[in-house]
């Protein structure tokens, strides 16, 4: 049987893929016409404001909204008794854990009880948003304050005040019968550590702390939602998943799915902080109520002070042993994650990560999940990643030193090689680590020496590994009557997979890039797919639209043979057209073929990708840098990013995936990080004090690029966007301690803590 | 309470009804519809709302719409001439320099008033000048690549 | 945001008129007013609008010597004046530290100075070269020291009604210098830790004759750091000496901790930059004593 695209010849040279392409979406958004949520005003639209706690712990005994009705310019107010109470457990699908709406009910809508600074209570729709503002004024809430626990050693303390009483400690055997704020306990192990901890030739521990940080996503949450006389309701979001956003508001609201549509828009930065809803269910409700547009834009002292998901915090402990040889004889790590208000995510995915670049016959990984009373922490990129590696490659850059060795040839010495055994047990697949350290050896940022400076400078190695998720992604393919492909595709562009996977079904059509048009459907116009998320959109995407391409050709190719009259399989195709291939075949374009059968009915491919191999992302950084001693001041000099990205489909986009995320990095790694008083409010609330690197504060990031193709995915594409964060925070530190010979053991390192280390 | 603002926007006379609390941001968005210049932060510290006014780049969010009239106030909207892109927008598109694009109209802001003030910017003085705009995506390389070939092109 | 009366004078008189109405507010380049007003940490009923008051926004040289600085000019416009980078270097570039680009060029030396935030980083380098206010009321005009203008954190001394017109810098002295450096975790868009501002003047026998130390972020108003000008004064420039006055300047801070830093470690950056920019003056000097 004849197949179509381009990888019916395996070997086939790519002509589309790989190449540094413009965005497809590149001139709206350099003009300024790109449409995100904020930019809409749809006729007589009202506006919304929350009102938030002010206190880290209280319960609710009474809201009275009256005051706030009776103000001139009001149309609607809200509190949790507007929606239907969700019991815990109430889950909807959403990966391979799914998503409990209990929790997502209380960060949207607290109930009850507040269990940080910032947690809506209520809301208002007004005329304007001085009215709304004013309305919030008139809302009394009568709080009965508790005692507020504020980091994971409080929250684990005897007699700590307990969050949730539905929260008995998960793996833990028995199961606790009282609740506490620890949610659950993790164990990932093999052999025996201890032992081979006791015998090891040298051994190095890291304890360190890392602070909250945010993702930062310069485009506050917004949302937009009306609803028409029918009841059906239309939400305009920046959101990572349409499908998701789409069941939370539906299970928030008790309304069913059928009666709700969500519109992605162009998200203005989300790196995991835009999966969950902040507001779009309020907005729903006001919308019904006021029977009026309503719009809802965060400012931005919102998005930091509890308004939105920021990052765990954590507290990690890693102990290292070698033997002789230079070889890794064990692992003991110990991971406390800082889940904020409401309970997080298993810590395994972190515990195994930070572990998984390492072959090491006894690991004890054991991992905690804590609640304290600060916000509910969302997924930012890699979640977990950065924090663990500052403590794991911290540890081993430690053995080096008490062995004497390099730390490159360490890594080489120890490296997980394809087969070898993942700290879960399984082997792993396919993997370009060794051929990425080859390439530092012989790169110029490793070999080069420091040259020197005012101040002492430092070289840091360090890995990152990030598994990413692949879960489920679908698209469809119109041919157009031109006979140009249209593409819908369902998971959100956030990385900029508008461009890639129109550069993919380019791929497969033999067409340019120019000749296909792609869009991201909503909710209602396109099949189920997962968020963007996991490093798994170009993956899954590239998997789905392969299909839906092949599917369309194969429908083409039927109406092809009946107009050329002969056999479907005696027909070649190519370049956007279909030839006999008998010698002196006839030819016919797809514009030849769709203008002639365009009233034979639609051709349509479709194309959905589920449970698709991983693509396992792989990084190695190294990092210069020169410490200022006498004020603790750290300047990155040079920073050098070497990843396995499977097949670069455009190495443009691959590029800006890893230099941003390497910036993110040195921003948590610098200077980026949640300092909160001891009331439980955040006291760097702004842009200005929660400092984010600048033009200045950072080298151009420079990009190696390894292609070791993923088996059995099509054009073996890997995950790129979330593994470049995870190393930084440790190849900074490395790079302190090789220049001063110490160790940072907090992050961020801001130059405060850098000087008081330095000064012992 | 309302007031009527006379003023220039990209060269266009504009009077316009706005609440005396409006920012010019406010304005532009709101009142005229021009939204390609963005609300970040809301005070200063982000650059997403930078425009020119008089030629100067200033965040929007920190002028009153009431200190409008008479002045002239050049958006992200105005850049383009005649559908023709400015070497600016067109070297950020080459150069991949713009990822989810909420920082880039204040970026190309800026990044015009440099050239038209200093046409050939070292690396350094580029990045002073885009020092007030924050970028979360793309780590600020190919931004500052792409200012930088804007300026040779115009070079040329 | 509550509502509030704009008022735009064209002169002093007028602007000084419009200010004496309750609870009236100036607007120089509104990068610290409209903020504070969205966010409800200040009210006004009346902005009081400066920048067409000519006299507000002039930058001019005066007959002794010295320049005549409009409180309402710009950053921008204060960096780029020949005069001033000619005379005062350090003016200039304490201006250009002010926030980005975006903000210095709205931003002025005025609206640094009656904002009186602790960090204002426009304000050593006028203390330490004998800046003074020239302030209009309804009683007329009176001139202070810039170094007495502050009451406070978010105060200044002058009386309700009162508007600072301009700022005088006199003649630079022969043989004097002049720095301001601060700290802070990023390059621009931030906040100083601590700041020292510095001025040296050299006596015909090359020791110091005379010396100012001013400092910000470490006090509820920027303060002079006497025992640090005490030891200066009468020394020959050397490394170790600035390092003394450093330490003496970190003794004289009065700060308190918060999240941009704990109290020791701004004591801790006001010695480090103190002996730096003692050692920028005479740099700018060309005498010895710059090399650390």
């Amino acid at each position: 049987m004849a197949t179509d695209g381009a990888q019916a010849g395996a070997a086939a040279p790519l002509k589309v893929l790989g190449r540094r392409l413009a965005r497809v979406d590149a001139r709206e958004r350099v003009t300024g016409e790109a449409r995100y949520p904020a930019d809409l005003a749809l006729p007589g639209m009202v506006h919304a404001r929350m009102l938030r706690s002010p206190h880290a712990h209280a319960r609710i005994r009474r809201i009275d909204t009256t005051r706030a009705e009776a103000l001139k310019g009001v149309l609607a107010v809200v509190t949790a008794a507007d929606f239907p109470e969700l019991p815990v457990g109430t889950m909807i699908p959403m990966g391979e854990t799914g998503y409990d709406m209990w929790m997502v009910a209380e960060l949207n809508m607290a109930r009850r009880k507040v269990c940080w600074v910032g947690q809506p209570v209520a809301a208002v729709a007004a005329v304007d948003v001085h009215v709304a503002e004013a309305a919030l004024a008139l809302i009394e809430v009568d709080y009965d304050l508790l005692p507020a626990v504020l980091d994971i050693e409080a929250a684990l303390a005897d007699g700590a005040p307990v969050l949730h009483e539905h929260v008995l400690t998960k793996g833990v055997e028995p199961r606790p019968k009282t609740p506490s704020n620890l949610c659950s306990r993790t164990v990932i192990g093999r052999g025996d550590t201890q032992a081979a901890l006791g015998q090891a030739r040298a051994k190095a521990r890291a304890s360190v702390r890392i602070d909250t940080a945010h993702q930062g996503y310069l485009e506050p949450q917004v949302v937009v939602a009306e609803v028409d006389a029918n009841g059906f309701a239309t939400v305009w979001a920046s959101t990572q998943g349409q499908f998701t956003a789409e069941l939370m508001i539906a299970s928030m609201l008790g309304l069913p799915a059928s009666k709700l549509k969500v519109v992605p828009l162009e998200v203005g930065g989300g790196f995991g902080g835009k999966i969950a809803i902040h507001g779009e269910a309020v907005a729903v409700r006001l919308a019904q109520r006021c029977r009026r547009p309503v719009k809802i834009v965060l400012s931005r002292d919102e998005v930091l002070q509890g308004g939105s998901g920021p990052a765990a915090a954590a507290m990690i402990d890693i102990e290292v042993g070698a033997g002789e040889d230079g070889r890794l004889v064990a692992i003991d790590g110990t991971y406390r994650m800082d889940a904020g208000g409401l309970p997080g995510l298993s810590p395994s995915l972190v515990m195994q990560a930070s572990a998984a670049l390492y072959q090491c016959p006894n690991l004890n990984l054991v991992g905690y999940d804590v609640v304290t009373n600060k916000p509910r922490t969302e997924a930012y990129r890699g979640p977990g990643g950065i924090q663990a590696a500052f403590a794991m490659e911290q540890a081993m850059d430690m053995l080096c030193e008490r062995l004497g060795m390099d730390p490159l040839e360490f890594r080489k010495r120890n490296a997980s090689v394809t087969g070898s055994t993942m700290p879960i047990g399984t082997p792993f697949p396919s993997i370009g680590l060794t051929t990425i350290l080859d390439r530092v050896a012989e790169h110029s940022c490793w070999r080069d020496p420091l040259v020197k400076g005012n101040f002492p400078r430092g070289r840091g190695l360090a890995l990152g590994y990030w598994r990413g998720t692949s879960m489920t992604s679908a698209g469809h393919i119109t041919i157009a009557g031109d006979g140009r492909p249209m593409v819908t595709m369902g998971p959100v562009d956030i990385s900029g997979t508008r461009t890639t996977m129109a550069q993919v079904v380019a791929e497969e059509f033999g067409l340019a890039l120019e000749d296909v048009h792609i869009h991201t459907g909503d909710s209602k116009s396109v099949g189920y797919s997962d968020g963007a998320a996991g490093s798994r959109v170009a993956r899954t995407a590239t998997a789905a639209l392969v299909e839906a391409s092949r599917d369309a050709l194969s429908q083409l190719r039927k109406r092809a043979a009946e107009k050329l009259q002969c056999a479907a399989d005696q027909l070649d195709y190519a370049g956007g057209a279909f030839r006999a291939r008998q010698a002196g075949g006839a030819a016919i374009s797809l514009k030849e073929l769709m203008a002639a059968t365009l009233t034979d009915g639609a051709v349509i491919g479709r194309g959905v990708s589920t449970k698709l191999p991983l693509g396992v992302e792989i990084g190695a950084h190294v990092c210069d840098v020169e410490v200022d001693t006498e004020t603790g001041l750290v300047t990155v000099l040079r920073y050098t990013a070497f990843q396995d990205v499977g097949l670069a489909l455009n190495p443009a986009a691959v590029e800006g995936q890893i230099e941003g995320s390497v910036v993110q990095g040195l921003g948590w790694a610098l200077s980026e990080g949640f300092d909160y008083g001891p009331d439980g409010r955040l006291r760097n609330a702004s842009l200005l004090d929660y400092r984010m690197p600048t033009a200045l504060d950072v080298p151009k990031i420079e990009c190696v690029i390894v292609e070791t193709p993923v088996p059995n995915v099509p054009y073996g594409v890997r995950g790129v966007g979330e593994v470049p964060i995870v190393p930084p925070g440790a190849a900074v530190a490395n790079a302190i301690a090789r220049a001063t010979g110490v160790r940072m053991t907090r992050m961020p390192m801001t130059p405060e803590r850098v000087l008081a280390a330095l000064q012992g | 309470m309302k007031t009527l603002i006379d003023c220039t926007v990209n060269g266009e006379e504009r009077s316009v009804l706005a609440d005396t609390r409006d920012t010019l941001l406010d304005l532009l968005r709101d009142r005229l519809g021009l939204t390609g210049t963005k609300e970040g932060c809301g005070n200063g510290n982000c650059g997403t709302c930078t425009v020119l006014m008089d030629g100067a780049p200033v965040n929007a969010c920190l002028v009153l719409a009431l200190e409008a009239p008479g002045r002239d106030i050049a958006t992200i909207e105005g850049l383009a001439q005649g559908g023709e892109l400015d070497p600016l927008q067109q070297a950020l598109v080459e150069h991949n320099g713009t990822q989810c694009g909420f920082c880039t109209p204040g970026i190309l802001i800026s990044a015009k008033a440099l050239l038209d003030e200093n046409p050939r910017p070292t690396e350094a003085q580029i990045r002073h000048a885009i020092a007030g705009n924050l970028c979360r995506c793309t780590g600020y390389g190919k931004i500052v690549e792409a200012i930088a070939a804007a300026a040779a092109a115009r070079g040329r | 945001m509550q509502e509030f009366v704009y008022e735009r004078p064209g002169t002093v008189a007028e602007a000084v008129a419009a200010l004496r109405a309750g609870d009236a507010r100036a607007l120089a380049g509104g990068t610290d007013l409209v903020p504070q007003l969205r966010e409800g940490r200040r009210t006004a009923g009346r902005v009081v609008d400066l920048k067409h008051v000519p006299e507000l926004t002039a930058i001019a040289a005066l007959p002794d010597g010295g320049v005549s600085i409009g409180a309402a000019a710009t950053a921008t416009a204060v960096a780029r004046h020949a005069e001033i980078a000619r005379r005062y270097p350090a003016i200039g570039l304490s201006a250009q530290l002010i926030g980005g680009v975006q903000v210095q060029n709205r931003a002025s030396l005025g609206g640094n100075i009656c904002n009186a935030a602790p960090s204002a980083d426009g304000v050593p380098a006028l203390i330490c070269l004998g800046a003074r206010a020239v302030v209009a009321g309804p009683e007329g005009r009176r001139e202070m020291a810039v170094e007495e203008m502050f009451a406070g954190p978010g105060r200044t001394c002058l009386a309700a009604g009162e508007l600072l017109v301009a700022i005088r810098l006199p003649a630079a002295e022969a043989g004097s210098a002049a720095c301001y450096l601060r700290f802070t975790p990023r390059r621009e868009m931030d906040i100083a830790v601590a700041g020292s501002g510095v001025w040296l003047r050299l006596g015909g026998d090359g020791a110091i004759a005379d010396a100012r130390v001013v400092l910000a972020s470490v006090a509820p108003t920027p303060i002079r750091a006497p025992s640090a000008e005490r030891k200066l004064v009468g020394g020959r420039p050397a490394r170790a000496l600035f390092e003394e006055a450093g330490r003496l300047a970190a003794n004289d801070a009065r700060p308190i901790s918060d999240t941009r830093g704990s109290a020791d470690y701004r004591r801790t950056l006001v010695a480090v930059l103190t002996a730096r920019a003692l050692a920028d003056c005479c740099r700018q000097l060309e005498v010895e004593g710059a090399d650390r």
